[in-house]
């Protein structure tokens, strides 16, 4: 029965036939595929089981793995592609809302010492002094209550004591029903980009499915955040979303409690070089990281206005989850803006030729007016009503870089203007001058390049060379064979190294 | 500026002016009532007139080692210019109006100062030049001394014509001597010569004439050695003669001067001979007995023979010394009277020390000797320009703005070089300083900004705006004027926003103008701090603060590691020190900073060829890339560094320097591809394939990759400096889709750091000269603690003449840190060190050897990179078949 309760069977049954779904598409992300297959049997025992009357027709099971973005995210996509009516996802997720489909969640149950726990938590809240908030990794999220009777219980001697719990924001979603999902404090696209709507739910806080409501006159910064559970994304986008809260962590599966968060202190330092390195590009390339967190749309374009306002060139590409050599196919991008759910967001590998940065330090990097202050968000919901997307005045200063320790001025905003109107003319003349200067420079020398046009001029090789003069038929010749770790013309000769 | 009146005890009326020098101190500057009414008369109005006689200018710097007495001197001149008493002269500064400065005793920043100057008639006589009138203007800008500001002296150096190099007669030329005199030639900058603090010859020391005469002869044959060098056939001769009167003798401190033709004058009637006639008998080998009343070219061995300088220069002003020192007023009066010399009488009471200097100031006021030699000696800026403009002009040497500058053309096409950025009272903002080279600057003049990284042609780094103010500087006063014509300084208002450091101004519709060239400087910012606010929340403070921290310094550059900390570099620790309490005090209101430990870059090199080819393949496996590292060949790095050999080169110009210099094969050296990092650096990729198929294709690839890794090196992400790396061979997917970017650039730094770390990787750390002069008591001392500093003297000469020794040495910059106070506390104060970035110098420690000493140093930078403290192993990089 462990195995049945862990992957919460029943529940899911009465979800999907609650909800007269047909077509599911159970979505494992890879660590657990290898139970897909019991999971699939034991719902559909448990559907049919519910369904004993006979008259209902049984809901087909399909079963998705490797997604093609985040597996925390709900793949929309890919379950169109079976022509599901709803997910079920297991594993560990985003809770990022979705746009179409309605979801399940399965979290999956991790165990941890209660008591363990409770008393480390009290020990803190004691010396700390400071009203605590406990947030935690989901696949928790079973044994909080548990927490909570024996935190109140411990603290019934130490009134002075204030430890509030987070909730978890639903563990389904339907992006359809609206009553339904905003009763739960759901918050979806279509209400995100209403401000009126989300003025409502501005005493609220959340991060990552995680909500609170702080009490009146409280601010963030005055509490200390008590994390349960592992050092993963989640918990980094805690990290940095609140850093300037004080945070610890206690680590459920080793039970202990970890102080030291100089390494997340280090992340958001590193993000505040890469937003003053984004200042310095004219080539941007726009990633498409989901097709299911709902605002997605609405965010890159609002990226693309922003990058052309800033007189930098934007490109969109759709590429599935990113990796270094996919990238590096756009050399002509300066920096990327990785537009995903916030916990696959953060990106950054010494692998990748270049950067890749949120939405939301895009907006900081090419807006001039805004500045970093610390407040970091991740999530696509605050950061289309945040002020910093619309404040579009340009200063008089020419813009310092950081990187070179100078003013550099990109572009002229009124010559630019110009250029525009002039349209296809433009791209001939970037095409002209980019000609020019590899004229006159027999080798490559380091200039700014502003399309990808210019780039591909700047390159040595810019693509099949056909040489008209000779007009002979080539020889005919044999060519390789083997396989790429070793033709077999060189395995012999390669083979004394 | 308030006035008030003040009766001294000889009845007359003097004069007190306080002016306000914000924001550091006050200072009351006394002048009696005749030089007063030449300061009334001298308005702002009237220095913009002599603007326009462009033959009547003199545009110089003040330049010399560390204490040599520069700013004494200057300040001595802006006496005679009626802006300081003669009185005080020495005693008040002008130039160094920073609190730390007069702390401090030496010079920061260079202060510039107009002079005006009226020439009698007798007096300009003999001068030959052009000029249209006996009124001069003097610009005058007193620099630094010390090393670590010596980027000071190179934008001093950029907006003047001459030079006045001041050296202490006791202490001879000194290493900062020789580089500021180096880089005033490089820049096309005549020099004349003040052999200074004369008096200390006949106080201090009390040496005797032909002793005297011994060492400043010495003095200007060791910087006639360095001229010599430098002499052009524009430029003419550039070494200095006393007998030419391009040498003077000097006490700034007392405010007396001379040169040889303030005693021809005085003595060429007596021989009947004319005065250049007598100034050549006034120094070097000429000898007069009066005995016989006869001049031979060798001492005759009569007791009465002395040698010309030594009887009629040097004596006679020992002489004056000694009678007033010693109080002997009954002997002083009849010989000051045979000098024609009047003393005021409230001046006769003087006694001792006070009444020689005031004696001799009459006699040989310093004002009239030194601006004296600058008239005649140094050139003006038309006359200047015609030969500097080669220097100067980036652009081609016949077009428009080329021959306005030629010309000093103030009709012609604005020409103005934007040297340094200088605070303005206003907080935050300033002035930008430079000087007009053609054409006129005027207020509400629209004008083109050409940054240091602009390029004709394109649109980055460049701006149009307008002047809002054109401003001159009169003694500590600012003054707005009209316009500014060209060969003359200026400060402007409204440009601080686009300009960080440096910019070519020139008119709105210029557009073909191209800039002019930046300005090269001798020092390095190879000391580098991280700086990071104490409360969080004052980041954007810290912020504005760098910026204009950066502009306030010619040198410092204020940028950010990849960690995401500011850093702030410098040239050495002191310079560092005043950059940081100036961003904290001034450009951040006091908000508090965190400075980390001082920090070096290193760079990454190999110490032999790659042990084996290297292979490494794309992540898709079908892409395989061969090569080999090899260190470049000795001085082809430093010939890349200094842009003899780089990117933009003539292909068969670069070859033939490569094969004569350094023994290329003609052929290979056609087949570089590119340099790096930053696509100029001293590391490149050459191509050693034979025929392999689409190669031309993953070119591009390649460099990207080299380009990455050349930057952040395999062992600490430090650059790479002196390699070579080879491409073996190259095998390639026959589908263009499978060998694209995606493939190639990865595995292309895969394999150049494989290739480094086959190739006995090693790290580079940066070194200090360190010259440093001191008495021989000292000299243990400073072996002790160069030893304990892993230093290592490799001269050591004692001064001829002197009791002082010269010791040079190699200072490892990052034992450089405390290098100066710990040697001051070693020698008891006596040994002070000047330090200039060298070289970089191979660390023998193999840093891939697990507790050596380079691989402590991998693993701190590492550390304190954020990266992780193992490096990556050379399996991650190279692949097997
Ligand atoms: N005996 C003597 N001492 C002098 C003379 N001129 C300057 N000094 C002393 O030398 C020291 C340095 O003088 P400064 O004028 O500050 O020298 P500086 O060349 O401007 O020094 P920096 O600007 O720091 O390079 C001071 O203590 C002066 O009093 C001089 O003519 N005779
Ligand atoms: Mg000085």
């Amino acid at each position: 029965m462990e195995f049945e309760s862990r992957y919460e069977i029943s529940r899911t049954a009465e979800f999907i036939r609650g909800g007269n779904f047909t077509k599911v598409a159970l979505q494992f992300p890879d660590e657990l595929l290898k139970d897909s297959v019991r999971v699939a049997s034991a719902l559909r025992n448990e559907l049919r089981r519910l369904g004993g009357d006979g008259n209902v027709k049984d809901a087909s099971l399909f079963v998705m793995a490797d997604t093609a973005y985040g597996s925390c995210c709900v793949d929309e996509v890919g379950a169109s592609h079976v022509g599901a009516d709803c997910v079920v996802h297991y594993g560990h997720a985003c809770l990022s809302p979705t746009t179409k489909l309605p979801a399940f969640f399965v979290f999956g149950k991790a165990p941890m010492s209660v008591s363990d726990c409770t008393k480390n938590l009290v020990d803190d809240a004691v010396t700390s002094g400071k009203p605590i908030l406990v947030l935690f990794g989901l696949e928790y999220a079973h044994l909080i209550h548990n927490i909570r009777e024996e935190v109140v219980a411990a603290c019934e001697s130490r009134p002075q004591l204030e430890i509030q719990f987070a909730e978890v924001l639903c563990s389904d979603m339907n992006p359809s029903n609206k009553q339904n999902t905003s009763d739960q404090g759901m918050v979806r696209a279509s209400v995100l980009i209403d401000d009126k709507s989300f003025g409502k739910l501005a005493g609220n806080r959340g991060i990552g499915g995680l909500v609170w409501k702080l009490r009146e006159g409280r601010k963030m910064e005055d509490h200390l955040l008590f994390w349960i559970g592992s050092d993963n994304s989640a918990f980094v986008n805690v990290v940095l979303t609140f850093n300037a809260c004080e945070i610890v962590r206690y680590d459920a599966a080793e039970n202990c409690m970890v102080t030291d968060f100089s390494q997340q202190k280090r992340i958001l330092k590193r993000r505040y070089y890469l937003v003053e390195k984004a200042k310095d590009a004219n080539i941007v390339g726009i990633l498409v990281g989901t097709l299911g967190v709902a605002g997605y749309h609405h965010m890159i374009n609002q990226m693309k206005e922003l990058i052309t306002a800033a007189g930098k060139k934007a490109y969109t590409l759709v590429m599935g989850r990113p990796n270094p050599a996919k990238l590096a196919n756009f050399p002509e991008c300066d920096i990327f803006i990785y537009v995903s759910c916030a916990q696959t967001a953060l990106l950054d590998s010494k692998e990748y030729l270049s950067p890749v940065i949120t939405p939301f330090e895009a907006t900081l990097a090419f807006n001039r007016d805004s500045h970093w202050t610390g407040a970091y968000v991740m999530e696509f919901r605050d950061l289309i009503n945040s002020s910093l997307a619309e404040s579009r005045s340009h200063s008089k200063e020419a813009r310092f870089s950081f990187l070179q320790g100078g003013y550099v001025e990109d572009f002229d905003t009124q010559e630019n203007d110009k250029e525009e109107e002039e349209g296809a003319l433009a791209l001939a003349n970037a095409t002209e001058k980019a000609l020019q200067l590899r004229d006159n420079a027999n080798s490559l020398v380091k200039r700014t390049v502003k399309s990808g046009a210019e780039y591909l001029m700047t390159r040595s090789y810019q693509g099949l060379e056909i040489h008209n003069e000779n007009s002979l038929p080539e020889p005919y010749l044999i060519g390789r064979s083997g396989r790429a770790a070793g033709y077999k013309d060189e395995k012999s000769e390669m083979g004394n190294f | 500026m308030s006035f008030s009146f003040v009766f001294d005890s000889s009845g007359e009326i003097w004069l007190c002016v306080l002016v306000d020098v914000e924001p550091f101190s006050y200072f009351i500057f006394v002048c009696d009532t005749q030089r007063l009414v030449k300061m009334v008369k001298f308005t702002a109005e009237e220095l913009r007139k002599i603007m326009d006689y462009k033959h009547n200018i003199r545009n110089m710097s003040v330049i010399a080692h560390v204490d040599h007495g520069k700013s004494t001197l200057t300040d001595s001149l802006v006496a005679a210019a009626g802006i300081i008493a003669q009185e005080v002269a020495g005693d008040v500064r002008m130039t160094d109006t920073r609190a730390d400065e007069a702390e401090r005793g030496i010079t920061i920043k260079s202060t510039g100062i107009s002079l005006y100057y009226e020439m009698t008639d007798e007096a300009l006589k003999s001068y030959k030049g052009e000029r249209q009138g006996n009124e001069y203007l003097i610009n005058l800008i007193d620099s630094p001394g010390h090393v670590d500001f010596s980027s000071e002296v190179t934008a001093a150096l950029r907006i003047t014509d001459g030079a006045l190099v001041v050296v202490d007669c006791v202490e001879g030329v000194c290493v900062q001597t020789e580089t500021v005199l180096r880089q005033a030639l490089g820049e096309r900058i005549r020099p004349v010569l003040t052999v200074n603090k004369m008096d200390r010859c006949f106080l201090e020391l009390q040496v005797d004439g032909e002793e005297a005469y011994q060492t400043f002869s010495r003095v200007i044959e060791n910087a006639n050695v360095i001229m010599a060098t430098y002499e052009d056939p524009l430029l003419g001769d550039v070494m200095v003669y006393p007998e030419k009167g391009t040498v003077a003798f000097s006490a700034g401190l007392h405010g007396w001067a001379f040169t040889l033709t303030n005693f021809a004058k005085m003595y060429a009637s007596k021989f009947g001979v004319d005065e250049s006639k007598m100034m050549e008998r006034l120094w070097g080998e000429n000898f007069f007995d009066p005995a016989t009343k006869k001049w031979t070219s060798k001492n005759t061995g009569s007791p009465t023979c002395k040698r010309g300088f030594v009887q009629f220069c040097y004596e006679p002003i020992k002489q004056i010394i000694n009678t007033c020192m010693n109080d002997q007023k009954d002997k002083l009066w009849p010989m000051l009277k045979k000098l024609g010399v009047t003393i005021k009488s409230e001046e006769k009471d003087l006694m001792g020390k006070a009444l020689m200097k005031r004696v001799m100031q009459t006699w040989l006021p310093a004002s009239s000797a030194l601006l004296e030699m600058m008239i005649f000696h140094l050139p003006s800026p038309s006359t200047a320009q015609r030969y500097r403009v080669e220097n100067l002009y980036e652009g081609p040497l016949d077009d428009v703005y080329s021959t306005a500058i030629r010309n000093c053309d103030p009709d012609g096409p604005l020409m103005l070089y934007v040297s340094k950025m200088i605070p303005a009272s206003d907080k935050g903002r300033f002035f930008a300083f430079g000087r007009v080279f053609a054409g006129k600057v005027s207020t509400g003049l629209k004008v083109r900004i050409m940054g240091p990284n602009y390029v004709p042609g394109e649109k980055k780094d460049l701006y149009v705006k307008s002047v809002q103010r054109t401003v001159i500087w009169m003694g500590k006063k600012q003054e707005t004027v009209e316009d500014v014509p060209c060969g003359n300084t200026v400060a402007l208002v409204g440009l601080d926003q686009y300009i960080t450091k440096n910019a070519t101004l020139t008119n709105e519709k210029e557009v073909d103008a191209h800039p002019i060239r930046a300005m090269k400087f001798s020092v390095s910012p190879v000391v580098r701090v991280a700086v990071q606010c104490k409360v969080a929340s004052d980041l954007p403070k810290l912020v504005e603060g760098l910026k204009r921290l950066a502009k306030s310094d010619p040198m410092v550059v204020c940028t950010m590691e990849e960690s995401g900390e500011h850093i702030v570099a410098g040239a050495g620790e002191l310079h560092l020190e005043i950059c940081l309490k100036d961003l904290q005090d001034d450009f951040m209101g006091g908000a508090e900073i965190i400075k980390s430990d001082p920090v070096v870059s290193f760079r990454e090199t190999v110490l032999e060829k790659s042990s084996r080819t290297v292979m490494s393949k794309s992540p898709n496996k079908h892409n395989r890339l061969y090569m080999e590292a090899r260190p470049l060949e000795e001085g082809l790095a430093e010939a890349i560094d200094d842009g003899r050999i780089g990117p933009r080169d003539d292909p068969k110009l670069r070859s033939k320097i490569l094969s004569e210099e350094f023994g290329w094969d003609k052929d290979l050296a056609k087949k570089i591809w590119c340099f790096g990092p930053e696509t100029t650096g001293p590391n490149m990729v050459v191509d050693m394939c034979k025929g392999v198929q689409y190669l031309n294709e993953i070119k591009d690839s390649v460099v990207a990759g080299f380009q990455w890794a050349s930057k952040e090196g395999a062992l600490a992400e430090e650059n790479m400096r002196g390699i070579c790396f080879e491409v073996c061979d190259v095998v390639l997917h026959a589908d263009a889709i499978h060998r694209g970017g995606g493939q190639v650039i990865p595995t292309a730094r895969r394999v150049i750091y494989a290739s480094q770390i086959t190739a006995k990787p090693r790290l580079l750390e940066p070194v200090y000269l360190v010259e440093i002069q001191a008495p021989e008591q000292a000299l243990g001392g400073i072996y002790s603690v160069l030893n304990q500093k892993r230093g290592h003297v490799f001269e050591e000469m004692q001064r001829q003449g002197t009791p002082l020794y010269n010791i040079k040495a190699y200072l490892p910059v990052i034992e450089s840190f405390g290098f100066s106070s710990t040697l001051r506390a070693a020698t008891s104060g006596q040994a002070f060190p000047q330090c200039v970035f060298d070289h970089w110098d191979m660390m023998m420690s193999d840093p891939l050897e697990a507790g050596s000493q380079a691989a402590q140093l991998v693993a701190d930078i590492r550390k304190r990179k954020g990266l992780k403290e193992q490096m990556t192993p050379l399996s991650e990089y190279e692949d097997k078949l």
